[in-house]
C-alpha cells in the first residue's frame, strides 16, 4: 500500500440534496477518522479522484458523508453511482478547522452553495461541544429556493441555544418569503462583538472573495477570519505540485487558512 | 580506509560491466551533445552534463502505482547512473525534499536507495551552462556515491558514500592507490575549469544570485512575463528536462477488470495544470504560467527549504523551441528594477 493508494469506501445511501448536488453516504472497508475541516480524494474506479471535504461530523464512526455538486466528469460519475457502489478513498489530508481555538468565542459562519458542506461538518463538531463556544451564526445563500442543501435538516440547527440561522437566495419563486440576494447582504447587523468574533467562510472563490471584504469593513480582524481555499489538487500530500498558493501547499498547509496569512499572496481569488 | 582511488579507463569499463549484473547501467553517449543510454560495453567520458536530465531514473515519466504500465519491469531494476554532473546533483536536494520529507514516496525511496550514482567533473561546458553563477562548482563536491575525475590516462575516483564504499570494496582489485601528482593535476584541472567558466558567466552578464529572489518577488507585475510569454508554445520541453521539476499527475485507468493508477510527469507551463472541475483557472494566461515556474524555482523552494531549484544547467534554455531564456529574463527584471 503506497501513499497514492486507496482503499474501498461502499456507498450506503444518497440524499438528492438539490437538482445538481447529492449526499453521498460511505462506509469504509476499515476504520477511517478524520478532523472537521481535513479533506479526502474520492477514486471513481478506473477513471479519476477528485478532493472533498466531508460534510458529517468526526464523531461518526461507522460511516461518513461527502455532498457533491455535478461539475465535471468525475463528479458526474458520482452521481450516476448508485448504493452498493464502492469507491476508492484516500486520506484524511491537510490541516482541519482548529475548533479549539474558537472556545469561548462568538463565531459567525458564512456558506455558499455546495460550500456549506464542510461547514456542516464543522457545524454539528461545535454543536456537539455547544457550550464551549458563546455564539453561532450561521449565514447561508443558495442561488434559489431549490438550491438550499441540507433543507431536512436546517431549520432544526437555530433551535439550539444560542445558535441563529439566516438564510438568502439570490432569486427568490413564489413560495419563498425570506431575503433574496447574495450572502453578504445579511452580514449586517450581527449581534456579535466583531472584534473579537470568529468568522469561518466557504463558498465559491467569488462568494469568498466578497464576503471577506464585507468582514473586513465590518471590522473583523484577518486573523479571525478562517476560509476554504480551493485549488487543483491532485495527490493530497503537497507532492505533485498543483495547488501552490504562495509558500503554501492548499493541500498540505490547508485547505483552511486564515486569511492573515494568505492576504499578501498575489490573485488568492483567481 | 583510504577514500580516494585511482582506476584506468580499462579497469572502469571492467567496472561498468561488474554492476550492470545487478543494476542497469546509464551512461551518456554521444558528442556534443549526451544523450544517456543503457551501457553498452563501451564509455564515453561527456565534458558536461547530459540533455536529459537524471530525474527519469529516480520517477519514469509514466509509472505504475498500481498494476498498469507493469509490463516495463526495466524499471523496476535500480539504475547505476554514471556521468551525473555536479548541477544534477544539486537537484536531488530539491526531489528529496518533495519526495521523502512528510509522507514517503515509496517508489522514489527505493531508487534512491538502490541506485547508484557515478558522477564526474565538468571538463568543458556549453553556452548555456551558468552554475558557478549559483554558487554550484563544475565538479561534484557530495551527493554521489562514486565520483570520477579525468586526469592523465585514468581516473580519479572518490567515494562519496557507504553505498560507493561497497562498490569499491567489491571490486578491490581493479582500483590502484593515488599518487600526489594526480591529485595535483586534478587541482589545476578544476582550477582551469572554474577560471573559463567564470569568463563565460561574466559574458553572460547573470544577475547577481543574492538578488534573484527578490526580484522574482517583486517582480510580479513586470512586462516581461507577457513580452516572453508569447514565443512559448506550450510544449513543456523546459519542464521535462530541468532536474527540478517535479509535478505529476495521479490517473485511473480500467485494464481488463482491475483498476489501474499510474504517475505521469506534468508540468505548470500546461493549459489544464491548475483549473478546477468547476471552471476556474488561477495559470489560465501563458504569462502567468511562465511567471508561476520562476515563483516556484526562485521563491517557493528558498521559502521551503532555503535554495533555488534551479542548478543552472540551462537545460531549459538549450530546449525551448521559442528562445525562452531564463538568463535573460532575470536581466530583464534586473534593468527594470534598477531604474526605478
Amino acid at each position: 500500500m503506497g501513499i497514492y493508494s486507496p482503499i474501498k469506501a461502499k456507498i450506503t445511501k444518497i440524499i438528492e440534496e438539490t437538482p445538481s448536488i447529492k449526499t453521498f453516504v460511505l462506509e469504509t472497508e476499515r476504520e477511517f477518522s478524520f478532523s472537521t475541516g481535513q479533506f479526502v480524494e474520492l477514486t471513481y474506479p478506473g477513471v479519476g479522484e477528485a478532493p472533498f471535504t466531508p460534510s458529517s461530523s468526526p464523531l461518526r464512526k461507522d460511516e461518513f458523508e461527502v455532498t457533491i455538486m455535478r461539475v465535471g466528469r468525475v463528479t458526474n460519475l458520482f452521481h450516476n453511482a448508485k448504493v452498493g457502489d464502492v469507491l476508492g478513498l484516500r486520506g484524511p489530508y491537510g490541516k482541519g478547522y482548529p475548533v479549539s481555538e474558537f472556545k469561548n468565542k462568538e463565531i459567525l459562519i458564512v456558506g455558499g452553495g455546495v460550500g456549506l458542506a464542510p461547514l456542516r461538518s464543522l457545524i454539528f463538531t461545535l454543536f456537539s461541544q455547544i457550550n464551549e463556544f458563546k455564539k453561532i451564526i450561521i449565514c447561508y445563500g443558495a442561488r434559489t429556493p431549490d438550491d438550499i442543501v441540507y433543507k431536512y435538516q436546517i431549520h432544526e440547527w437555530p433551535k439550539k441555544k444560542n445558535v441563529q440561522l439566516r438564510l438568502t437566495v439570490d432569486r427568490g419563486d413564489a413560495e419563498w418569503k425570506g431575503n433574496t440576494g447574495v450572502v453578504t447582504t445579511i452580514l449586517d447587523d450581527l449581534p456579535i462583538k466583531i472584534k473579537e468574533a470568529i468568522s469561518v467562510v466557504c463558498g465559491p472563490p467569488i462568494m469568498m472573495k466578497f464576503t471577506t471584504l464585507k468582514l473586513l469593513e465590518l471590522g473583523f480582524l484577518s486573523s479571525n477570519i478562517y476560509l476554504s481555499m480551493e485549488k487543483n489538487m491532485s495527490c493530497g500530500l503537497g507532492k505533485c505540485g498543483h495547488c501552490r498558493l504562495g509558500k503554501y501547499y492548499v493541500c498540505k498547509d490547508g485547505p483552511v487558512f486564515k486569511f492573515e496569512d494568505i492576504k499578501d499572496i498575489h490573485d488568492i481569488w483567481d | 580506509m583510504k577514500d580516494t582511488f585511482v582506476i584506468t579507463k580499462q579497469s572502469f569499463l571492467r567496472l561498468l560491466d561488474s554492476i550492470s549484473k545487478t543494476h542497469n547501467v546509464v551512461s551518456p553517449y554521444g558528442d556534443d551533445n549526451y544523450i544517456f543510454e543503457t551501457f553498452n560495453g563501451s564509455f564515453t567520458f561527456n565534458k558536461y552534463r547530459a540533455v536529459t536530465s537524471i530525474r527519469q531514473f529516480l520517477l519514469p515519466s509514466q509509472q505504475l502505482i498500481e498494476g498498469y504500465f507493469q509490463e516495463d519491469s526495466y524499471y523496476k531494476r535500480p539504475f547505476c547512473v554514471v556521468g551525473a554532473k555536479a548541477c544534477d546533483l544539486q537537484s536531488l536536494k530539491v526531489q528529496d525534499y518533495v519526495f521523502l520529507d512528510g509522507d514517503v514516496d515509496e517508489d522514489y525511496k527505493r531508487m534512491r536507495e538502490n541506485n547508484i550514482i557515478i558522477s564526474s567533473d565538468c571538463t568543458g561546458f556549453k553556452d548555456v551552462c551558468f552554475c558557478l553563477a549559483l554558487d554550484i562548482n563544475p565538479y561534484p563536491e557530495d551527493m554521489f556515491d562514486l565520483n570520477i575525475s579525468p586526469v592523465d590516462d585514468i581516473f580519479i575516483v572518490d567515494i562519496g558514500s557507504e553505498k560507493g564504499r561497497k562498490v569499491v570494496d567489491n571490486n578491490r582489485n581493479l582500483f590502484q592507490t593515488v599518487r600526489d601528482e594526480y591529485i595535483n593535476e586534478r587541482l589545476n584541472n578544476r582550477q582551469r575549469m572554474l577560471d573559463s567558466l567564470k569568463e563565460n558567466i561574466k559574458k553572460q552578464g547573470l544577475v547577481p544570485k543574492g538578488a534573484l529572489y527578490e526580484l522574482i518577488k517583486g517582480g510580479y507585475e513586470n512586462d516581461v512575463w507577457e513580452l516572453k510569454a508569447k514565443d512559448c508554445v506550450e510544449c513543456g520541453a523546459c519542464i521535462m528536462n530541468c532536474p527540478t521539476c517535479h509535478c505529476f499527475l495521479l490517473c485511473d485507468a480500467k485494464k481488463d477488470s482491475q483498476f489501474v493508477r499510474g504517475r505521469i510527469w506534468d508540468g505548470c507551463q500546461y493549459k489544464n495544470f491548475s483549473r478546477v472541475a468547476g471552471g476556474a483557472n488561477p495559470l489560465k494566461l501563458r504569462k502567468e504560467r511562465l511567471r508561476n515556474r520562476y515563483i516556484k524555482k526562485f521563491e517557493f523552494f528558498p521559502d521551503r527549504i532555503g535554495v533555488y531549484a534551479c542548478t543552472g544547467c540551462g537545460r531549459c534554455i538549450e530546449s525551448c523551441i521559442g528562445k525562452i531564456d531564463l538568463r535573460e529574463i532575470f536581466r530583464n527584471l534586473y534593468s527594470k528594477k534598477a531604474k526605478v
